[in-house]
C-alpha cells in the first residue's frame, strides 16, 4: 500500500489490523480521531426536496425526444442507404454506358446532353456520362445516326476514324472496310487514316480499302431510319451483310459473281421483296432453308 | 404508455425515486465546490429540470453523471465561490458529554471553530472529496465516479485533506 495514501484508508476504515496499531501509537493519531468524530457531525441545512421535485415536474418535456430512439435507427437505415445509392450512382456515373442494337432492331437513345443517337441493327455506341458536357466522346461498332445539340467539340470514334461535329445531324457507318460518313446539318469533320476531311450538309464520304468517294445526298435523314436500306455502290457481300443484320438472319451466297456494286434501296420490313430485288438484281434464285436461313443459287 | 423505446426516466415514480436519491447529494456537492448554499440549490434544480425535460433520451442508469456534468458545466460560468460555511449538528456539543467544565468547553469550543475554518482554507478539490465523504457519507469509489477521477486520486485528496487539517489546528 502506498504511504501516500494512509490517512485516506484509516478514515474509511480500510486499514489492516498491523497498520492501525501502528497508526494509533503514532503521536498524531489522537488529533486525527479527533477531526474523524467531529467531521462526521458536520450537517448542511435541509433541502425542500418535494418542493424542488414538483417544480421539476412541473416543466414541459421536450417535445418529440421521447422518439429519438426510432429517430436514431431512422437516421441510421437513412444514413446507409444514402450511401448505398451514393455508390450505386458514383458507379453508373463513373462506368461507361453501352447502349446496343441487336440485329433486326433499332434503338433510339438520349445522350445527357440530349443529343439524341439512333442505333443501326448490330450496333454499339460507349460513352462516359462523367463529364459528358465538357468530353462529349464516344465509341462507335455498326452505324448510328446522330442529332447533335449545340455545344463543345463531339467525337465519334470508329475503329476505321473518327468523327467530329458541332451539334449537327450525321451518320456514321463503320462496317468491315467501309467507313461511311453522311451529314445532313451543319459540318462534320472526317478523319480516316491520315485524310481529313470536311462535310457540309448533305454531303458524304465512303472510305473504302483506302479508297475515298464523296458523294451529294438528298434526304434529310438516313433512309435506315424509315425502315429503308440504302446503298451507293456497294458489293454484294456487303449489302448481304446489311440484310442480315436488318433481319437477324443468315445469308449464304453460291455465286462467283461478286464484284459488280449496287446501288438503290431495299425495305427493311419485308424480307420478300427485299430478297426479289437482289435475286433480280443478281441474277439470283432465294430459297427459303428456314426461318432464319437463306441460300442464293444463280439461276 | 411506457414503450420499450421510451426511457423510464420519463416516468414520475423513477423520477422521482432518483431524483430524492440524489438530489442533496448533488446539491452538497455544489456548495463544497462554490460556498453559496442558494446557488447549489439553483444550479442542481436546474439540472433535474434539464434532465426531466431530455428524459426520453436520458436512460435512468446514465442520468446521474448526466446531471452531474450539467450541473458542473453551468456553475462554471457562475459567480466566483464563495467559502464554505458549514456548522455542526444542534446537539453536537463535543464528544465528552459530561466534562462540563470551563476549561473543557472553552477548549472545545475553540477546537470547533478552528476545524471549520480549516475546512473552509482547504483548496477546493481536497475539501470537496472530504466533505463528500464525511457529510454525505459517500464511498471513495463513489466520489470518484462523480468526480469523474479514479479512487486512488480521490484517496491522494483525502490524505492531501487530512494532512493540511492537522497542520491548521496545530497553529
Amino acid at each position: 500500500m502506498k504511504k501516500d495514501h494512509l490517512l485516506a484508508k484509516w478514515l474509511n476504515n480500510d486499514l489492516s489490523k498491523d497498520e492501525l496499531a501502528e497508526f494509533e501509537a503514532s503521536p498524531d493519531f489522537e488529533k486525527y480521531q479527533r477531526i474523524k468524530n467531529y467531521t462526521a457531525h458536520l450537517t448542511i441545512d435541509d433541502l425542500d426536496e418535494n418542493a424542488m421535485l414538483s417544480n421539476i415536474l412541473k416543466q414541459k418535456k421536450v417535445a418529440g425526444k421521447v422518439i429519438s430512439f426510432d429517430k436514431k435507427w431512422m437516421l441510421r437505415i437513412a444514413a446507409v442507404l444514402v450511401l448505398a445509392l451514393g455508390i450505386t450512382f458514383a458507379l453508373r456515373f463513373f462506368t461507361p454506358e453501352t447502349q446496343t442494337a441487336g440485329f433486326g432492331e433499332k434503338t433510339t437513345c438520349t445522350l445527357p446532353d440530349n443529343s439524341e443517337v439512333v442505333l443501326n441493327s448490330g450496333s454499339e455506341i460507349k460513352y462516359k456520362k462523367w463529364n459528358w458536357n465538357n468530353d462529349r466522346k464516344l465509341e462507335l461498332k455498326g452505324e448510328a445516326y446522330f442529332r447533335v445539340s449545340k455545344g463543345k467539340r463531339f467525337e465519334v470514334h470508329t475503329q476505321l476514324g473518327k468523327v467530329t461535329v458541332l451539334g449537327t445531324q450525321f451518320d456514321v457507318k463503320a462496317r468491315n472496310k467501309r467507313f461511311d460518313v453522311v451529314c445532313y446539318e451543319g459540318r462534320v469533320k472526317v478523319n480516316y487514316k491520315h485524310t481529313q476531311i470536311v462535310l457540309t450538309h448533305g454531303q458524304s464520304v465512303t472510305f473504302e480499302n483506302e479508297k475515298q468517294v464523296n458523294i451529294n445526298v438528298n434526304s434529310l435523314k438516313p433512309e435506315w431510319i424509315d425502315n429503308e436500306i440504302s446503298f451507293h455502290q456497294e458489293n454484294i457481300r456487303s449489302i448481304l451483310d446489311e440484310v442480315e443484320r436488318q433481319y437477324n438472319i443468315t445469308i449464304e451466297l453460291n455465286t462467283n459473281d461478286t464484284t459488280s456494286l449496287f446501288t438503290g434501296k431495299l425495305p427493311s420490313k419485308d424480307l420478300n421483296v427485299a430478297l426479289q430485288i437482289i435475286g433480280t438484281t443478281y441474277n439470283l434464285k432465294a430459297k427459303k432453308v428456314s426461318k432464319n436461313k437463306i441460300i442464293f443459287d444463280k439461276k | 404508455m411506457p414503450t420499450k423505446n421510451q426511457s423510464n426516466t420519463c416516468d414520475e415514480i423513477f423520477f422521482s425515486t432518483f431524483f430524492k436519491g440524489h438530489i442533496k447529494a448533488l446539491r452538497n456537492f455544489l456548495f463544497y465546490k462554490f460556498g453559496n448554499l442558494d446557488h447549489a440549490e439553483d444550479v442542481a434544480q436546474e439540472a433535474f429540470v434539464k434532465l426531466w425535460q431530455n428524459c426520453g433520451s436520458v436512460p435512468l442508469e446514465k442520468a446521474k453523471s448526466y446531471v452531474y456534468t450539467i450541473a458542473n458545466n453551468s456553475s462554471l460560468n457562475k459567480i466566483a465561490h464563495e467559502k464554505v460555511v458549514l456548522k455542526y449538528e444542534k446537539n453536537f456539543k463535543g464528544l465528552d458529554k459530561t466534562n462540563e467544565s470551563p476549561e473543557y468547553l472553552l477548549e472545545e469550543k475553540q477546537f470547533q471553530a478552528k476545524l471549520l475554518k480549516a475546512i473552509e482554507n482547504l483548496n477546493e478539490k481536497q475539501r470537496v472529496a472530504f466533505l463528500m465523504h464525511r457529510i454525505d457519507e459517500k464511498k471513495y469509489s463513489e466520489i470518484a465516479l462523480e468526480l469523474n477521477i479514479s479512487v486512488k486520486a480521490v484517496e491522494k485528496r483525502i490524505h492531501l485533506a487530512l494532512l493540511s487539517l492537522r497542520k491548521e489546528i496545530d497553529l
